[in-house]
């Protein structure tokens, strides 16, 4: 069940309970003083009833005694000797009075001012009546009433002689009245059998003489022991429990009331004061369960809060599986499962899609000069701009580095991607504003096909990614279907690699010898060994062209040991021919430098072939050198210890320093030609081979100038004091035949000094 | 009850106050009876029916004159503080429940100076000026 209905069903039960227990005990409380507040009435009737008897046989006693004592007596002498014995009540209250037959008084036994009946009116009733009669009430002053209780009396002869009356203050009948009782609505009173109320007394107010309808009130049926009914008394109208009795042997009854509203005053207190602390107790209770429904269901929210942290938690963790956290794009695994999602969907439905392959082409250059948080910068905004050229249908994503795919999962025709690659291209075209500045990027695109350039993802992928680099071959910022003879090409690529392999069996290599020359006189001091690749289909092949490919395969080694063997036998051929003995420079790729048999493979060399080891020179590049210091310094050590030159080569490319120079026991540098190719006309170039051939100079080495042209580049250099240069100034590299001839002829044609 | 009382002891201190100047109701009692004063609440006590005792264990019979009489109600207003009206309530009350019966009363002061003049056991009240030798005036203390 939902804590909110349970707290509420839980509330309802306990107050239910609550209140079901209250109106129980009012329900008591009140019956309790229903029944307490009827026998008291009962009791209070009871006790007055019998005064009310007492007290009116002692005034019966009084009038049978006065008309006794008359037949013996005049009446005088009766009041006087009845009076001296004490046999008469108390005058203060009771007035005895005594007339003759005609009514005249005769005597009372107290002066008081109450008005005589008169003579005429001795009534028939009193005159017949064997019993004592009760006389109507009497005003006697201000809120006062008389009572009159008359008997006539007779002579010795048994003839009516006169009436004996007692007169009482009404008040007398009602002076029991208690108010600590009865409180100040009960009532007590005496009515005649006429409907005459005698008496009748509520609280302090008494009252006589008004008139009701007897026999309406009178319950003559019921028992002398039985409880007050509550009935509205019809003179007040007041609710009383009231009981009205007659009297046994007198024309009267007694009413004796008692106030339901001041009865049950008590009892109604008792209650509203249940009602007062259940109510307390219900607010507490409320109170109480609504903190605690309240706490609960904070609990809940709590508890389902962190179940929606957590479930967020679980999202943003796939999410962040499936989407590249830079650009919020797919990335590799997730596209590759898209991929194949609407590859199967596509081939299903009979239709196609089209792969876009994008990289970015300067995006290295910028990585590298403005730092990574500019190269990030630009791949959120590039991602920003594919997102915005395609559909919201077509999906794009990041595979890494600067490498995004385009995937348009539905085209009919290849030439419906034309305009999105176009789009694409102009996107990533507009300028960038990276750190302050403008920048322009481009990209390339290769497009590919499903099902026609691929069947599977990885064939799609990678066909892909050969039309891109297709259209980077073909000046970048453009896309390019793929073809197959784009594959084609990429075969041709194979096979340059194969036949390298069996190109050093088939002796297909070629050392080609530049000379270098001494500034100042123009005297062939060395060479360069220069390598070739002669290929059977291709013909000459440049050493930027397999070398990287040769590096990459291992091949390098025992081509490097090639030149070295070749070379070496070369130079000291051209010794035993009697030629002056030349240096020899040969390269050294940066894999060869590290190799750890270089040093013996050099070693092996001179040896197999007698050179002398002062005439070998390796070159390094500078970007060799500082690989390694401490590696570089211990094999250049190791070569100065053979006798073996170092130089420099690419001089002024790279960025060592004069330290370096000193450290690495160099014996030559060899100025760049890029340098040298502006040195007419670029003052900064010109600068820094000044610099560089002054710092060569200061540390006693040899300073060469490369790819020298023409007589002004030749001239400036010359004028600086460069030792040495090469290039087409002097000669371009030659075979070993053409060297032979050059080195001959300047030995026999002497050259000015 | 407490009003009853705090009345009861204004009036004593008003007549205490005023008392000299009156042509004073003395309560009195024989010149044989021992006693020579009386407290008021015992006085008021036996006057209204609640007491037959006095102090010293004598019993006591009160006399009282009739209510024509001046005395009566200068007697009850100044020694009881309570009106004729309420004296008669009173006595209406115990008569009717049957609880006692109101003083014996005699018709004048000189009826009243020989019944006690001749019983030691009764007490009554007199105008001063009609104090004779065989009574004694108590001290209302």
């Amino acid at each position: 069940m939902e804590p909110p209905v349970l707290f509420t069903a839980l509330t309802l039960v306990v107050l239910a309970v609550l209140w079901a227990a209250t109106f129980n005990f009012i329900t008591r409380e009140r019956e309790t003083a229903h029944q307490t507040a009827a026998a008291l009435a009962a009791d209070v009737a009871d006790t007055y009833e019998a005064q009310v008897v007492r007290a009116l046989r002692e005034i019966d006693q009084t009038l049978k005694l006065v008309g006794y004592e008359l037949r013996r007596q005049p009446p005088q002498q009766v009041l006087d000797d009845l009076g001296m014995q004490g046999l008469l009540p108390p005058p203060m209250l009771f007035t005895i009075e005594i007339t003759d037959a005609g009514g005249g008084l005769l005597v009372r036994n107290n002066d008081s001012d109450i008005p005589q009946a008169k003579a005429d009116t001795v009534p028939e009733s009193v005159r017949s009546a064997q019993d004592m009669v009760v006389g109507l009430p009497q005003r006697t002053g201000h809120d006062e009433w008389q009572l009159r209780f008359a008997q006539g009396y007779r002579d010795n002869q048994g003839r009516f002689a006169g009436v004996v009356s007692v007169l009482v203050p009404a008040a007398y009948f009602v002076s029991g009245y208690e108010p600590s009782v009865m409180g100040n609505s009960g009532v007590l009173g005496m009515i005649g059998t006429d409907g005459i109320f005698r008496v009748k007394r509520t609280g302090e107010a008494i009252s006589a003489g008004d008139a009701l309808d007897y026999s309406a009130l009178a319950q003559e049926d019921v028992d002398a022991n039985s409880p007050a009914s509550v009935q509205s008394n019809p003179w007040d109208n007041t609710r009383r429990y009231t009981i009205i009795r007659k009297l046994y042997q007198y024309p009267l009854a007694i009413v004796v009331g008692l106030s339901e509203k001041e009865q049950l005053a008590g009892a109604h207190e008792t209650v509203r004061l249940y009602i007062l602390r259940s109510a307390g107790a219900s607010l507490f209770l409320i109170i109480i369960f609504t903190l605690l429904g309240w706490l609960n269901w904070r609990l809940q929210q709590e508890r389902k809060r962190v179940m929606e942290e957590r479930i967020e938690h679980a999202k943003q963790v796939e999410y962040l599986a499936f989407h590249d956290s830079l650009t919020d794009l797919p990335n590799r695994a997730y596209f590759s499962h898209l991929l194949t999602e609407n590859m199967q969907r596509v081939h299903r439905y009979e239709r196609h899609l089209a792969l876009l392959f994008l990289d970015l082409d300067r995006f290295k250059t910028i990585n590298d000069s403005l730092g990574h948080d500019a190269g990030d910068e630009l791949l959120r905004e590039v991602a920003l701009r594919l997102r915005a050229s395609v559909r919201e249908s077509d999906i794009v994503a990041r595979l890494g580095g600067d490498e995004f795919v385009v995937l348009l999962p539905e085209i009919s025709e290849a030439e419906q991607v034309v305009p999105v690659a176009e789009k694409i291209l102009t996107a990533v075209a507009k300028p960038f504003e990276l750190v302050g500045q403008e920048f322009r990027v481009t990209v390339s695109v290769g497009i590919t096909l499903y099902p026609g350039d691929g069947r599977d993802e990885q064939t799609l992928m990678k066909n892909a990614d050969v039309a891109m680099y297709h259209a980077k071959e073909l000046g970048k910022n453009n896309f390019q279907f793929y073809s197959e003879a784009l594959n084609t090409n990429s075969l041709e690529r194979l096979s340059l690699e194969s036949s390298l392999r069996s190109a050093l069996e088939h002796n297909e290599f070629r050392l080609y010898y530049q000379p270098k020359r001494r500034m100042s006189n123009g005297e062939v001091t060395g060479m360069e060994a220069l390598l070739r690749w002669e290929h059977p289909e291709l013909g000459l092949v440049l050493p930027m062209q397999f070398i990287p490919l040769a590096e990459e395969n291992g091949l390098i080694i025992p081509l490097g040991r090639w030149v070295f063997k070749t070379a070496c036998q070369q130079n000291v051929t051209w010794q035993q021919q009697g030629y002056p003995p030349l240096t020899i420079a040969i390269n050294l790729s940066a894999r060869q430098f590290i190799d750890e048999h270089l040093l013996d493979d050099i070693k092996l060399a001179l040896k197999e072939t007698g050179m002398d080891p002062r005439l070998l020179e390796v070159e390094i590049t500078e970007s060799m050198v500082m690989r390694d210091l401490q590696q570089t310094i211990q094999i250049l050590q190791s070569l100065k210890q053979m006798g073996v030159r170092v130089a420099i080569d690419d001089f002024g490319t790279g960025y060592s320093s004069l330290s370096n120079l000193k450290q690495f026991s160099v014996d030559t540098i060899k100025i760049d030609g890029s340098f040298i190719q502006d040195i007419v006309r670029s003052q900064e170039d010109q600068g820094l081979t000044e610099a560089i051939i002054a710092v060569g100079r200061s540390l006693g080495l040899t300073v060469v100038a490369e790819g020298v042209e023409n007589s002004d580049q030749f001239e400036f250099l010359r004028r600086h004091f460069c030792d040495e240069f090469q290039g087409f100034y002097g000669n371009e590299p030659l075979t070993a035949e053409d060297f032979a001839q050059v080195v001959w002829k300047q030995a026999n044609q002497p050259v000015p000094d | 009850m407490l009003n009853a009382l705090k009345r009861l002891g204004i009036g004593f201190l008003l007549w205490g106050v005023t008392g000299a100047g009156f042509s004073d109701v003395v309560v009195v009692m024989s010149a044989q009876s021992p006693s020579t004063s009386i407290n008021r609440e015992e006085l008021a006590d036996i006057y209204l029916g609640r007491l037959n005792q006095l102090p010293n264990g004598a019993q006591v019979i009160p006399l009282d004159q009739t209510e024509r009489s001046p005395l009566y109600e200068e007697f009850y207003q100044g020694y009881l503080g309570r009106t004729p009206a309420q004296i008669k309530a009173h006595w209406s009350r115990l008569i009717f429940t049957g609880r006692g019966q109101p003083p014996q009363s005699v018709p004048d002061d000189k009826a009243m100076i020989e019944a006690i003049a001749n019983n030691p056991r009764a007490i009554g009240y007199i105008d001063s000026e009609n104090v004779s030798e065989n009574l004694r005036v108590l001290n209302i203390e």
